[in-house]
């Protein structure tokens, strides 16, 4: 068996009283993609939540490539891409500032050309210039993507990648996640209903009331499309 | 190092942008030299109530500095993405400290000049002698602040958290940098200052080695 590039454990997460995941197992290995969907309030973003390290699990483990995520050393770290309802982004600065900061963060070499190159690759190099507070949702959205991919992380976990994304950025954030599983990093998503990307494989599961229902394959050969919305 | 003035330059190109921590800074500086200098009866112009008001204003305005510093990283969720980045926490608050310091120290000479104006004081060497007694003065707090502010910045009652958890840890640096500021403005030797800098230089060390072993255990969600 590959080893587990993310890996939960059993996991679970209570707050007070009230059980928001129970003792969840996932596995997923290099070059793999998996699509958790889940209503609101399933307990998916906090399953993100975990996953990343932000927040410590109530029972169980969630791993990183075999390291308890919270506890990840900075060279790992480096390896993990996390996209969330949060943009990361600074409202002051703009689009390519932003995109810099970051690949300075993550010590790419010449962190300026690999802005410049990451907006084009999002469809916004004409915005480079902008601040991200003049940005609309769905530009913030797509250079959120960019954020957590310019370093080619192998482990992506994406909270709801193409939420208050226009048929254009569905279709660039799907063309990303396709290169990143190329790559063969491990992609992780939620989504509120089905998704499915052009010729990308992904397991389906379904998170119901903090319990994950076993995965299905899922093969889609038309474009990338929504079969429940969200 | 290229990692914390990463951070360092972006913090002060949102600063340079918004300019609203120096302003606000230097506002509030100018405002409680104001009060105090009419406050303060007449026979009280010496250096005493004068470098008395001079670290009030630092006080103040320090806690403001701090603040800023981190609720740019409370925006979009920020702070996470710093946290989660492959970025020692360590150097994250040493950037974060630099910054503070920074605001700190451009509202601290704006301040001084003031404390000048207002006090009746000369312009001359004293007024050097002053400037190591405020910086060392200046670090400590941003140090204290900074770590401060990362706990406060997460609850509800934050901004009534940090003066009440700062003023008290920073009371006998306060003193020590009272008592320094008032020796250097009445031209004492340096032998007269050598205690109070020596007590300021080791809570520096206190406040500034805390933050770099702590930022990271405060700074977290859970």
């Amino acid at each position: 068996m590959s080893p587990a590039i993310v890996e939960a454990r059993q996991l679970a997460m209570n707050f007070g009283a009230t059980p928001v995941l129970r003792a969840v197992d996932l596995r997923l290995e290099a070059g793999r993609g998996a699509i958790i969907t889940g209503g609101n309030g399933a307990g998916k973003s906090t399953l993100l939540k975990l996953l990343a390290g932000i927040n410590s699990p109530s029972h169980g483990q969630a791993l990183l490539f075999g390291t308890e995520a919270r506890a990840l050393a900075a060279g790992q770290r480096r390896r993990v891409g996390l996209m969330t309802h949060q943009s990361f982004l600074y409202p002051n600065l703009t689009a390519r500032e932003n995109l810099e900061f970051y690949a300075a963060l993550y010590e790419l070499r010449a962190p300026r050309d690999a802005a410049e190159r990451w907006l084009t690759r999002v469809g916004l190099a004409a915005a480079a210039g902008e601040r991200v507070r003049a940005l609309s949702r769905g530009m913030e959205q797509r250079l959120s993507a960019a954020r957590a991919l310019i370093h080619e992380p192998n482990a992506i976990l994406m909270d709801e990648p193409f939420a208050g994304l226009d048929s254009g950025g569905v279709a660039i954030v799907g063309a990303l996640i396709k290169e990143a599983l190329a790559r063969k990093s491990a992609v992780l998503m939620t989504a509120h209903g089905a998704l499915a990307i052009e010729g990308v494989e992904l397991e389906r599961f379904e998170l119901s009331r903090g319990r994950l229902a076993a995965p299905k394959a899922e093969t889609r050969t038309g474009r990338l499309r929504s079969l429940l919305g969200g | 190092m290229a990692k914390l003035l990463a951070i360092l330059r972006k913090d002060l190109r949102l600063e340079l942008r918004s300019g609203l921590s120096t302003i606000a800074l230097v506002s509030l500086s100018l405002l409680i030299l104001i009060v105090l200098v009419f406050a303060l009866p007449a026979s009280a112009t010496g250096v005493e109530p004068a470098a008395g008001a001079l670290w009030v204003a630092m006080i103040f305005s320090g806690m403001l500095g701090a603040t800023r510093a981190l609720s740019a990283e409370r925006e979009n969720g920020c702070i996470r993405a710093l946290l989660l980045s492959p970025v020692d926490p360590a150097t994250i608050y040493a950037a974060k400290l630099a910054a503070a310091f920074i605001f700190m120290a451009v509202a601290e000479v704006a301040a001084i000049l003031m404390m000048v104006l207002f006090f009746n004081l000369e312009f001359g060497a004293r007024i050097i002698r002053l400037l190591p007694v405020i910086l060392l003065g200046a670090l400590g707090f941003a140090a204290l602040a900074t770590l401060l502010a990362a706990i406060s910045g997460r609850t509800r009652a934050g901004d009534l958290l940090l003066p009440m958890l700062a003023v008290p840890m920073f009371v006998p640096a306060l003193i020590a940098g009272v008592k320094a500021s008032a020796a250097a403005l009445a031209g004492e030797p340096l032998a007269a200052m050598g205690a109070w800098l020596k007590i300021l230089l080791a809570f520096d060390v206190l406040f500034v080695a805390s933050g770099y072993l702590l930022f990271e255990f405060v700074a977290g969600e859970d």
